[in-house]
């Protein structure tokens, strides 16, 4: 068999050289599209808006099609902030990890990376917005503490 | 990645890194247009079905191109066939959306694409290479007409933000420039004796001819304002004919402007296997496929179907639907053998016996964003003002791509361009907007590429994948992990159920990867039901 590996490896290199020169310049100069500089200080409102919200939908009300995007908001699953994090940063069926390197990936575009500290941020808002009232500090090094995808 | 890194941004140390392996590989276009890595389609001619028991019957799950193209050949094997599809319409993800079509996305946005007529753009797959043999394979058989698909146009536009002051250049431009620049370097190293090592004295001179050649260098070997070099670059003043005839040689562009500018790296894109000359597309858009196989089937295939329960035991397999437009109603359908095409994000949310590898590796593969947006203008301004037909412009704007139809050159009336093809954040970005949202964003990032968007812009739709009702995404996302750890299990049969599909296949988000992967499939079920003899009567409801 010849070697699917070294193949998917040499386009792990190639996409990163388009994160380098091209994507991270998309980023610039729009209030809705966010900038590279920017999305490190995100809010958690702000990362909810930009990225969660796609398929949570803007109250978190999920949404129903062939399948269905879980309604964030009321689910009691979120009394665990670890849970939360964890799906975040490992993603759970079709949904994305983020805390998944994107140059694991076959096809590095699909990627969206967040740090600690950003997982910690839309955490604490997830669980503390759309009529969830839990209280909800984590913090960046108690994200950091929780195991993540290699 | 590093915890102050940011979105989708690798560390500046892993990208030098990387840039450093790579050596100059051509980069970004590649990976924008690569969905999948093994480009070389496995389509070897049709699939052997011969023999199919008497009575067998296979219940196929899905009306893409995987299911459809499976039940095609089922059909024709003799097997009893029934399709189950969500959509009222075949196809899935091939599929065009034309004047007087609406869709409506997850989150209840609906929209009514309000095009001219003939005018369309495809939301999902866009070409089929000359290698995609299955694929081409389908459209003969089933009589759809194909057209060139304009991969490389050197008079589109290569465009950065961040260079020449935000001014697109042609790709002609930046092709020749570089070729020319680096032709001569070599050649300078050449003649400096730099390569003596590595190259004998009498290759050394026909290397010289040929860099000579390949970089359109004058007699000393130098890329330089020229007849020679223009006739690549385009010319300050084309030449013509009569009295104004001379033509007048543009200047190149310097080797350091070429090279900070990074737009280097899309030069190779239509180098790829998968993207070389020739592409095609279906006339009428991509979508005439999807159709074309769904008249085939006809009432082979039952719409507005949503699956909900897939259920197997030692003689069958079950899955209870209900019709979209009536539920809560549960319906069956049963078969001896399943064939599910159903994308995995929501496969995954179906209620499946079967065993503990399969339904962990329908878990494991996460689904990509894209968006892509559809915008119709007043006039073909881009034919008329700018000499384009057809092809891509590639910018590192969030839109990425501008791609100018294929077909129709200088209609009369409005024109439909591919405005924006998004991947990753920023396709995230864009779902999270509204359609209007999606498509003046689409305008607005345009508008810095071609001026005339504002005055010209008439209306536009715009797909996001994740709001897919249909799909939840755009195609299956693999890590080399998950690879290893999961495609053998996905692919294999359990039971009497097998998948098919883009996400089963080593052409990731290509339909060459759809129909592949179900004609290994229901050559490996047709083995089983062969095994298997004859069934028990009155298998399929």
């Amino acid at each position: 068999m010849r070697s699917p590996l070294s193949r998917a490896g040499t386009r792990r290199v190639a996409a990163l050289l388009w994160s380098a020169g091209w994507a991270a310049a998309g980023w610039a100069d729009s209030p809705t599209v966010t900038t590279a500089a920017n999305i490190g200080n995100a809010s958690g409102a702000e990362i909810y808006g930009h990225i969660c919200q796609g398929c949570h939908m803007g109250q978190a009300q999920g949404a129903v099609g062939a399948g269905h995007y879980p309604k964030l908001a009321g689910d009691p699953a979120l009394v665990s902030w670890q849970y939360v994090a964890l799906t975040v940063l490992n993603g759970k069926n079709g949904m994305p990890g983020f805390g998944v390197p994107p140059q694991q990936y076959e096809f590095i575009f699909g990627a969206v990376c967040l740090s600690d500290a950003q997982v910690a941020e839309v955490v604490n808002y997830v669980r503390s917005h759309f009529g969830n009232k839990w209280k909800s500090n984590v913090s960046a090094n108690e994200v950091a503490a929780l195991p993540h995808p290699k | 990645m590093e915890n102050n890194s940011t979105v989708s941004s690798p560390s500046r140390r892993d990208l030098l890194r990387m840039i450093g392996v790579a050596a100059g590989s051509a980069a970004m276009y590649q990976a924008m247009t690569s969905l999948g890595f093994a480009a070389n389609s496995p389509y070897r001619g049709p699939v052997d079905l011969q023999g199919a028991p008497l009575g067998a019957s296979v219940l196929i799950l899905g009306a893409g191109l995987a299911g459809m193209s499976a039940a095609y050949e089922l059909r024709n094997a003799g097997y009893q066939v029934q399709v189950l599809e969500y959509n009222g319409r075949p196809g899935g993800r091939n599929w065009s959306l034309r004047g007087g079509d609406s869709y409506t996305e997850l989150g209840g946005h609906t929209q009514e694409c309000r095009f001219d007529k003939d005018l369309y753009i495809n939301p999902g797959p866009w070409r089929i290479p000359y290698h995609h043999r299955g694929m081409l394979s389908y459209c003969k058989k089933l009589g759809v007409a194909l057209e060139p698909f304009v991969q490389v146009n050197y008079n589109a536009y290569l465009h950065s933000s961040r260079a020449f002051g935000g001014k697109p250049r042609r790709f002609r431009e930046i092709k020749a420039d570089y070729q020319g620049h680096v032709a001569e370097l070599l050649a300078k190293a050449t003649r400096q004796n730099a390569l003596d090592a590595s190259v004998s004295k009498e290759d050394q001179e026909k290397l010289l001819e040929s860099l000579r050649e390949w970089g359109a260098l004058d007699k000393n070997h130098a890329y330089v304002a020229s007849d020679k070099s223009s006739e690549r670059r385009g010319y300050e003043k084309d030449p013509g004919g009569g009295l104004t005839a001379r033509p007048i040689p543009s200047e190149p562009i310097g080797l350091s402007d070429i090279l900070d500018s990074n737009l280097w790296q899309q030069i190779p894109g239509g180098d790829r296997f998968d993207m070389q000359t020739a592409l095609f597309q279906p006339a009428g858009g991509m979508g005439r496929i999807g159709e074309a196989f769904g008249r085939e089937l006809g009432p082979l295939i039952r719409y507005n179907a949503k699956v909900i329960d897939i259920r197997q035991d030692d003689r069958g397999v079950t899955a209870t639907y209900e019709d979209t437009r009536t539920p809560g109603i549960g319906l069956t359908a049963r078969a001896d053998w399943c064939l599910c095409t159903i994308p995995l994000p929501i496969l995954a949310q179906i209620p499946m016996n079967v065993g503990p590898t399969l339904a962990g590796a329908i878990a494991a593969v996460p689904y990509a964003s894209a968006v892509k947006v559809g915008l119709q203008f007043k006039r073909r301004f881009w034919e008329e003002d700018e000499h384009i037909y057809g092809g891509i412009t590639y910018t590192d704007l969030p839109i990425a791509n501008i791609s100018y139809p294929n077909t129709g050159f200088h209609s009369a009336g409005k024109g439909v361009l591919l405005g924006g093809y998004l991947f990753g954040a920023n396709a995230m970005e864009f779902t999270a907007m509204t359609p209007e949202e999606r498509v003046r964003k689409a305008v607005e990032y345009g508008s810095q590429i071609h001026p005339q968007y504002p005055q010209e812009f008439d209306n536009g739709v715009a797909v996001a994948w994740h709001r897919s009702p249909f799909t939840m995404g755009c195609f299956g996302m693999w890590t080399v992990d998950t690879r290893a750890k999961h495609y053998d299990d996905l692919c294999a049969i359990d039971g009497r159920i097998a998948l098919a599909g883009e996400h089963a296949s080593y052409i990731g988000g290509w339909q060459e990867g759809a129909v592949t992967s179900a004609l290994d499939a229901i050559g490996r079920l047709h083995q089983r039901a062969v095994a298997a003899g004859t069934p028990a009567a009155g298998a399929m409801v």
